[in-house]
């Protein structure tokens, strides 16, 4: 693991230096630690891996830092996890959040969870979508329901304990339809089956995606956001639609508890200054993520809520522990 | 011509030759040392290749998994512990070979077999990706139930003697499987509350245990430290063997391909596979699983010719056929590529790119194969008790990389002694792999398939792939019960008159 640290900050300091030569405005801000890890329970080129070292190219701009990203595998998040939430508060260590680390919290039993954590800030909101493949004979939400409601619906989620099996599962009970859910190994596993038909529809998120939109082999049926995407102005919310499910893919970091008031300030104001930065903003446009910055306390409710609401969605499909 | 003359200016005005190489070689040393993966050692070099240009960091990246994948074979053969889960199947023989002191010809045969598999790969990427991409998008959740299924078909003939301890060992494997998270509704199975365990006993966790570590305690029992210098020469195959090796080849190679397009395998079926079809067609059956050259030659084929075929869903659909196909993904998303449709059109150059550089890499293969090979055959002709004592610290070291977990450690120590006491009891290891690998894949597809028909069997009939994986996992079945009928009656006459 050491050699694997070693490489990583090699390739952090590399990246660094490349990005030191595009355009620096204000002074970056003092910080407290002059190196913060970023831990991420995900392999390098996974979901929260791309969106950490994504970040931290542009990071230094905002904060006198160097930036590391760690990836703790293993235990599903729960070594990830529980290194966060048993290391010092002092602004050094950070984890990056999705709902993912609620879901492993509420469904099995890891040493730490969630509670454990204080949620420092949230960055983004991730664009969940509706799909369908375009040569089928879906052309809208109606569509959809209608087949399920009529015989029987077949919906793809990416992974059991997952946003998108939520949504899915809330939108099932919204519209009162009779539709199986299933969930696959991976976003590429439900692709197949959405394009070869075995699905009437999937549910994931635009980065997944893109390779298939732009090619024109799948369509966008509605998006679970509370909003319509920048980028598909013409594909409606499920809410629009007439059912009230909204879901939010919240993306940000939590650290362990206690942090100084200063570090979260210096965070938020960070954040906020980094999703207008016109260089990160081109990256974070193509992925079609929905810049939504809340601060620590903002960020703490957004969490809270959705781990209360989650928890009682799972208690009545009998999944949490 | 034009094309041709590309990859030429390609090969000369970029560092695509370096690139290659250099990955090749990493690929191989992490292939080499267990518990190190094909994925894992692209993913060690992967944040290296962020500052690199696209098509240089994609050969770099496609190189690691080229190596990583014949990398496996060379402890497989030489210490008995499959470097990667896809060298599995080697081991039987490889190692076989090496203890009749043939581990030159076997290094040799696994070298010449794997630059064969990775051609032949090539030649499908290159040439036949369309055609092949609309093959992987046929199958289906119930598809994937009946090959798995179609692959437990063949334990009977992994048994070596006792179907009845072949079943055994293949259930008990498929019950170390389901522990961890439901791969369908989510919730922990079998954990015991244990956080180590969420995410299950890796497959490789149980082939180095049962293969290496069981060997290593049975070494300890044995007095004899006289090991027999071996000559430290690779031998390459002559006219008349690769003429013998066509047929195992050939059989691995099809079915390395078929499984690369498939998501979810990652070449330890295909090489199980092969080994298996190229011991029943073969004309001397009677040597598998005591140092046939086939049974060395068919699965490295297989899982040489997994590298190259999994990048056709990956570059097609951007859907990644293997772990390893899922980290080349990562690189192609961080340098901005998209794999899919267009990225022929948008990117040709780096397509063209990584088939030139994979192709570099391939015969580099040779070379580099050369050259190390004696190294580490002298390293394993080392007196027994040091070479002991290096397994284990290269074992021991390998599988902590995976999560960096102690428990991991003990895991694979009580396997070997399970492993120990299989041996001792005649209780087969390669349906127990076998079990661990395919147990997975039968239970989540035959989950989803009955989710999808609200749990009506007759979906699987609906699916043409899965009635033909169906039928002739039957066909497989009857044939060798008939044969362990026929031997156990052969048997019975012999002991008569006496």
């Amino acid at each position: 693991m050491g050699k694997l640290k070693a490489a990583m900050r090699l390739a952090v300091a590399a990246a660094a230096v490349a990005c030191g030569i595009g355009i620096a405005k204000a002074a970056p801000e003092a910080y407290p630690q002059k190196v913060v890890t970023l831990v991420t329970h995900s392999s390098p080129g996974g979901g929260s891996d791309v969106f950490l070292r994504e970040m931290i190219k542009y990071l230094n701009r905002y904060i006198d830092a160097t930036f590391v990203v760690e990836n703790v595998q293993g235990g599903s998040g729960a070594r990830a996890m529980s290194k966060v939430a048993t290391a010092k508060p002092d602004g050094a260590t950070f984890y990056a959040i999705t709902p993912t680390y609620v879901f492993t919290s509420l469904m099995s039993k890891v040493p730490s969870t969630y509670k454990d954590m204080q949620p420092v800030v949230t960055v983004f909101s991730d664009a969940e979508v509706l799909f369908t493949r375009t040569d089928g004979p879906f052309k809208s939400l109606k569509d959809v329901i209608a087949h399920a409601k009529e015989k029987r619906g077949r919906w793809g989620v990416a992974n059991p304990a997952s946003l998108e099996r939520q949504a899915a599962e809330r939108l099932k009970k919204a519209a009162g339809v009779n539709a199986a859910i299933v969930s696959h190994e991976g976003g590429g596993d439900m692709m197949i089956n959405v394009l070869n038909g075995t699905l009437d529809v999937g549910v994931g998120e635009i980065q997944e995606l893109r390779s298939q939109l732009e090619a024109g082999k799948v369509r966008l049926v509605a998006t679970f956001n509370s909003k319509r995407l920048d980028g598909y102005p013409n594909v409606p919310t499920v809410k629009e639609e007439g059912f009230d499910v909204v879901v939010q893919k919240f993306r940000g970091l939590a650290g362990p508890k206690g942090q100084p008031p200063e570090v979260l300030a210096i965070w938020e104001r960070a954040m906020r200054g980094l999703i207008a930065d016109p260089d990160y903003k081109k990256v974070y446009a193509a992925e079609s993520l929905v810049p939504e910055v809340q601060g620590s306390a903002g960020a703490t409710k957004l969490v809270d809520d959705f781990a209360a609401e989650s928890e009682a969605f799972l208690k009545e499909a009998g999944a949490a522990k | 011509m034009d094309t041709l003359l590309k990859c030429l200016t390609l090969l000369v005005a970029t560092p695509l030759v370096p690139a290659a190489i250099i990955g090749l070689v990493w690929g191989i040393i992490g292939g080499a040392l267990p518990g190190i993966s094909a994925s894992v050692t692209m993913s060690l070099v992967l944040p290296f290749t962020y500052a690199m240009d696209p098509m240089v960091a994609i050969v770099l990246l496609a190189s690691v998994y080229i190596g990583a994948e014949y990398g496996g074979s060379i402890p497989a053969i030489l210490i008995r512990t499959p470097g990667t889960n896809s060298a599995a199947a080697t081991v039987v023989d490889g190692y076989e070979m090496k203890r009749q002191g043939r581990a030159g010809e076997a290094l040799g045969i696994s070298l010449w077999s794997g630059v064969i598999g990775s051609l032949f790969g090539l030649v499908m990427l290159i040439g036949l990706t369309e055609p092949l991409s609309r093959i992987a998008l046929a199958f289906k959740p119930m598809s994937y139930c009946a090959l798995g299924l179609l692959g437990l078909s063949i334990i009977a003939s992994l048994s070596g003697g006792s179907l009845l301890k072949g079943l055994a060992a293949a259930l008990v494997g498929m019950m170390v499987s389901t522990i961890g998270i439901d791969p369908i509704s989510g919730v922990d199975r079998f954990t015991f509350g244990q956080p180590d365990l969420l995410n299950g006993v890796k497959p490789i966790m149980v082939m180095v245990s049962l293969f290496a570590v069981s060997e290593l305690l049975r070494q300890s029992g044995s007095k004899s430290v006289a090991l027999g210098q071996q000559s430290v020469r690779i031998t390459l195959p002559n006219l008349a063997m690769m003429r013998r090796l066509i047929k195992p080849q050939f059989i691995g190679c099809i079915t390395g391909t078929v499984e690369g397009l498939m998501p979810g395998g990652g070449g330890s079926i295909a090489a199980f596979f092969s080994y298996n079809e190229a011991k029943r067609w073969s004309k001397h059956p009677e040597e598998f699983g005591k140092g046939s050259v086939e049974g060395v030659a068919a699965p490295e084929a297989a899982n040489n010719t997994v590298a190259s075929a999994s990048l056709i869903p990956l570059l097609s659909f951007g859907i990644p056929g293997s772990n390893s196909a899922a980290v080349l993904l990562g690189g192609l998303l961080i340098h901005g590529l998209l794999p899919g449709p267009r990225l022929f059109e948008q990117n040709a150059d780096v397509v063209l790119g990584l088939y030139t550089g994979s192709l570099v890499a391939t015969i580099a293969q040779i070379a580099v194969g050369i050259v190390i090979m004696p190294v580490c055959m002298w390293l394993v002709n080392r007196p027994r008790p040091y070479l002991a004592a290096f397994i284990y610290l290269l074992v021991l070291s390998g599988i902590y990389t995976i999560n960096g977990s102690l428990f991991d450690l003990g895991i694979v120590l009580f396997g070997g002694l399970v492993g120990f006491l299989m041996k001792a009891f005649g209780y087969p290891f390669l349906p127990a792999v076998l079990g661990v690998v395919l147990g997975p894949i039968v239970e989540s597809n035959y989950r989803r398939s009955m989710l999808l028909s609200g749990g009506d069997l007759s979906i699987f009939l609906d699916d043409p792939i899965a009635v033909g994986f169906l039928i002739t996992a039957v066909l497989f079945l009857s044939w060798s019960l008939w044969r362990e009928w026929r031997d156990a009656v052969a048997r019975r006459t012999e002991v008569k008159p006496a």
